[in-house]
């Protein structure tokens, strides 16, 4: 029973020949990486390291936009390329920002207990269920790699991820934690949500949502290179952190 | 005998309609009739200044919006209007032209050619930045290649010319400029390979009066600065609507990098006449002079920033001359008669160069170049600017630039040549939104020096627009539009439009009322009091 499992697994969770997404790699540099950067992290154009694409939720859709294009964006279309160079971009482009299936030596099983006894749902959703002050985890197996997922958990503030999420956008930096005072002395602690050159918008430590007009503040305090999650450095075990990496490594956002 | 005492009436009114054209001698005098808008940056020494006072320090936290006009389809907005005599010509992207009541925003005609499906555009978004209007005719360039004359009361078309062939990647997204009797414009195409050019056409017929290329063939001066076959895929782009002298009668026009864009490998040289900027006479395409900014450019900084004339004293001695805020992050002042470099300073960060020689050409920091590994330089692809406008004000003789703080990690790659495909060999690695900034900054005009700075979040691609009312007006990324004080940068009113401002401001004046129009997002905002 178990073997056909692994197989269907296997087959399912497919990643690319590495020569392709090698290939891949060269046409993407030649063509694409203007606009969205070296290694799809973006730049005039979209960053394409995310676990799922806009415009190109499947890789049929994906070989569509590349051959295609999407002229009101101002993606041009591709011409010229052959039926297996478009497969090797394709590759590529979908080994961008997708970590693959791993085995971890955890029990997700037990992991999942790790999470539940730590308090990890107090910030975080997974499948609908839990605290909305941090990232959401539904999805965070195929976003993240076993080895970003470890770090993380015991030292947060050491992996601070480029931000990849449409808002604030652009890079920006997200969930960085700020420090506010108001005019009259109140201070604020939480992380930005959004920010323009006038205002910016927070989330407290008790996720209530706060607007300024910077003109109107005494101070705005940018942390960068902190994080608001606690560090769980020497507070699990390195069975805990394997067991609790591998039931993060399951939250695939497919049930 | 009805039908007469009707027709009267449209008689008389027929002489204040023809006198309603827009000729080259109403634009040269721009300055004397701010009600309308009538070339790209405003007059033909690209001020993007409006000498209209209604609108000022005292009252422009009051401004709010008169109309908006919302595109018919989605894509970056990046228009500049013209305004004439109570009309407004907008363009939206990819290459449509529509006419608008100035008084009311209500279309009265729009105009959309055929573009193919399979039309290419490599190098930047599908944008265009305007139109320019002569007599009773709007021109536009598309981005399949053409450059098109409209009738400005109808829409219809009384020309279509093909510039060049869209199958090799030249495309047009920049207003022409409208001389006596000649519409000047520039192509788009250097990341596809394009041997770069300047046009001449007749505004009448739509023939090509001539063609001034930007990178030199066998036999011609420069030549001998690009190695090998390179020149004929050598770039030089001119992508951003020139200024012009009417005294000198030269035209202004700025270039961009050659090709391929971050491997300098296969054209050595100079690559003349890339990343500079050229004096040319409009009856002919003659260039009278060149000032190449960045030699042998390999980080994609194009020239074709606009050119500000203006008249100084330098060292005692009246001088007529140009600046251009150069994407490389330097501030030059040249002579604009002779092209003879005055002076040139860092206005934003840059790590590429020890500063410039005597005659201004950039002394190199080694290790600079890009790399397989990548190499971290400053200012970013994009440039410490780009072609959103700068502006100068002849009430506070400052230059008023948007300029852009962002380093990029230059990556070097391979690029065959193939008609109509990328021809770029590299690309960047963006650094993290929080670790790119900008700032709105008043440059004196002269020396370069900073009198002030407005910090902006993000690097800006919004053009800036000063007023007699002491005003500058800008916009962000995250969709503010808003004044400073013209002497000191201090904000006096902002608003937020909900869509990145990717747009050049105009100040316009129907009835006696002083308008401020912007495009964000996918609409046009025009504001008064």
């Amino acid at each position: 029973m178990i073997l056909p499992l692994v197989l269907a697994l296997t087959l399912q969770g497919a990643a690319a020949p590495a020569r392709d997404v090698q290939d891949g790699k060269k046409l993407f540099e030649g063509m694409c990486a203007r606009c969205h950067g070296i290694d799809g992290t973006g730049d005039e154009g979209p960053a394409l390291n995310r676990a799922s694409l806009a415009h190109a939720a499947t890789e049929d859709a994906l070989r569509e936009v590349i051959r295609d294009g999407i002229p009101d964006r101002g993606m041009p279309r591709v011409r010229r390329l052959t039926e297996s160079e478009l497969t090797q971009l394709v590759a590529y482009v979908t080994s961008l920002g997708r970590a693959a299936a791993t085995t971890s030596r955890g029990d997700a099983g037990r992991g999942r207990a790790v999470y539940t006894r730590l308090g990890c749902a107090s910030c975080h959703i997974v499948d609908g269920q839990g605290g909305s002050f941090g990232p959401e985890l539904t999805q965070i197996g195929v976003q993240r790699g076993a080895g970003y997922l470890k770090q993380s958990v015991i030292g947060p503030a050491e992996v601070l991820p480029r931000g990849l999420s449409l808002v604030p956008g652009r890079g920006f930096s997200e969930y960085l934690p700020v420090q506010i005072v108001t005019a009259t002395g109140q201070t604020i602690r939480g992380v930005r949500i959004n920010e323009d050159p006038f205002t910016i918008q927070v989330r407290d430590t008790a996720n209530q949502f706060h607007s300024f007009r910077k003109s109107e503040l005494k101070s705005v305090e940018k942390e960068f290179g902190k994080s608001l999650m606690p560090a769980f450095r020497g507070r699990v075990s390195d069975v805990e952190l394997d067991d609790l990496v591998a039931y993060l490594a399951t939250l695939r956002g497919v049930k | 005998m009805k039908a007469r005492t009707i027709v009267l009436p449209l008689l008389l009114a027929l002489p204040a309609l023809a006198s309603a054209q827009v000729t080259a001698e109403r634009i040269a005098s721009a300055d004397r009739e701010p009600s309308n808008w009538l070339t790209y940056s405003g007059n033909y020494q690209s001020h993007r200044f409006s000498p209209l006072t209604q609108i000022d320090r005292a009252n422009v936290a009051r401004l709010k919006p008169a109309w908006v006009y919302q595109v018919r389809r989605t894509g970056i907005v990046e228009t500049s209007p013209i305004v004439a005599d109570g009309v407004m010509y907008i363009t939206e992207p990819p290459s449509t032209v529509t006419a608008l009541d100035a008084r009311s925003g209500r279309p009265l005609w729009t105009y959309t050619p055929a573009i193919p499906t399979d039309v290419i555009v490599i190098g930047s978004p599908p944008v265009n930045r305007g139109v320019a209007i002569l007599v009773d005719t709007v021109f536009f360039g598309t981005i399949h290649g053409h450059l098109i004359a409209l009738d400005a009361k109808s829409g219809a078309v009384r020309w279509d010319t093909t510039v060049d062939d869209n199958k090799l990647g030249h495309y047009l997204t920049n207003a022409p400029l409208a001389l006596a009797d000649r519409i000047i414009v520039g192509v788009s195409g250097a990341e596809a390979g394009i041997r770069g050019f300047l046009d001449a056409y007749d505004p009448k017929t739509g023939k090509r009066v001539w063609r001034t290329y930007t990178v030199p063939g066998p036999g011609e001066p420069g030549f001998d600065t690009w190695g090998g076959d390179s020149w004929k895929n050598g770039g030089g782009s001119s992508w951003l609507t020139g200024s012009y002298d009417p005294a000198l009668n030269l035209v202004y026009w700025g270039t961009g990098n050659p090709g391929p864009d971050w491997n300098g490998d296969v054209r050595p040289g100079d690559n003349l006449y890339t990343c500079a900027l050229l004096a040319l006479n409009p009856a002919d395409g003659r260039i009278k002079w060149h000032f190449q900014f960045t030699p042998h450019d390999v980080h994609d900084w194009d020239s074709n920033e606009i050119p500000i004339l203006f008249d100084a004293t330098v060292g005692g001695r009246q001088r007529r001359l140009v600046a251009m805020a150069n994407r490389n992050a330097f501030y030059y002042v040249l002579d604009r008669e002779t092209g003879e470099f005055i002076s040139g300073t860092p206005y934003a960060k840059q790590t590429w160069a020890d500063g410039l020689d005597a005659k201004g050409r950039p002394r190199l920091k080694p290790g600079m170049d890009p790399s397989t590994e990548g190499t971290l330089v400053f200012p970013n692809i994009q440039g410490a600017s780009n072609w959103p406008s700068p502006s100068y004000s002849p009430l506070t003789k400052m230059f008023y630039q948007p300029a852009r703080e962002m380093g990029t990690y230059y990556y070097k790659g391979e690029s065959k040549y193939l008609p109509g495909e990328p021809f770029v060999a590299g690309g960047g690695r963006a650094v993290n939104g929080d670790d790119a900034w900008g700032a709105v900054r008043a440059l004196d005009a002269v020396t370069g020096a900073l009198k002030w700075e407005f910090k902006l979040l993000s690097p800006p691609w919004t053009g800036l627009l000063t007023t007699a009312g002491g005003l500058v007006f800008g916009g962000t990324e995250e969709g503010n539009f808003f004044a400073l004080d013209a002497d000191n940068g201090k904000p006096l009113w902002d608003l937020q439009l909900g869509g990145a401002v990717k747009a050049n401001p105009i100040a316009f004046a129907v009835d006696g009322k002083q308008y401020i129009a912007i495009a964000a997002g996918y609409a046009l905002f025009v504001f008064g009091l």
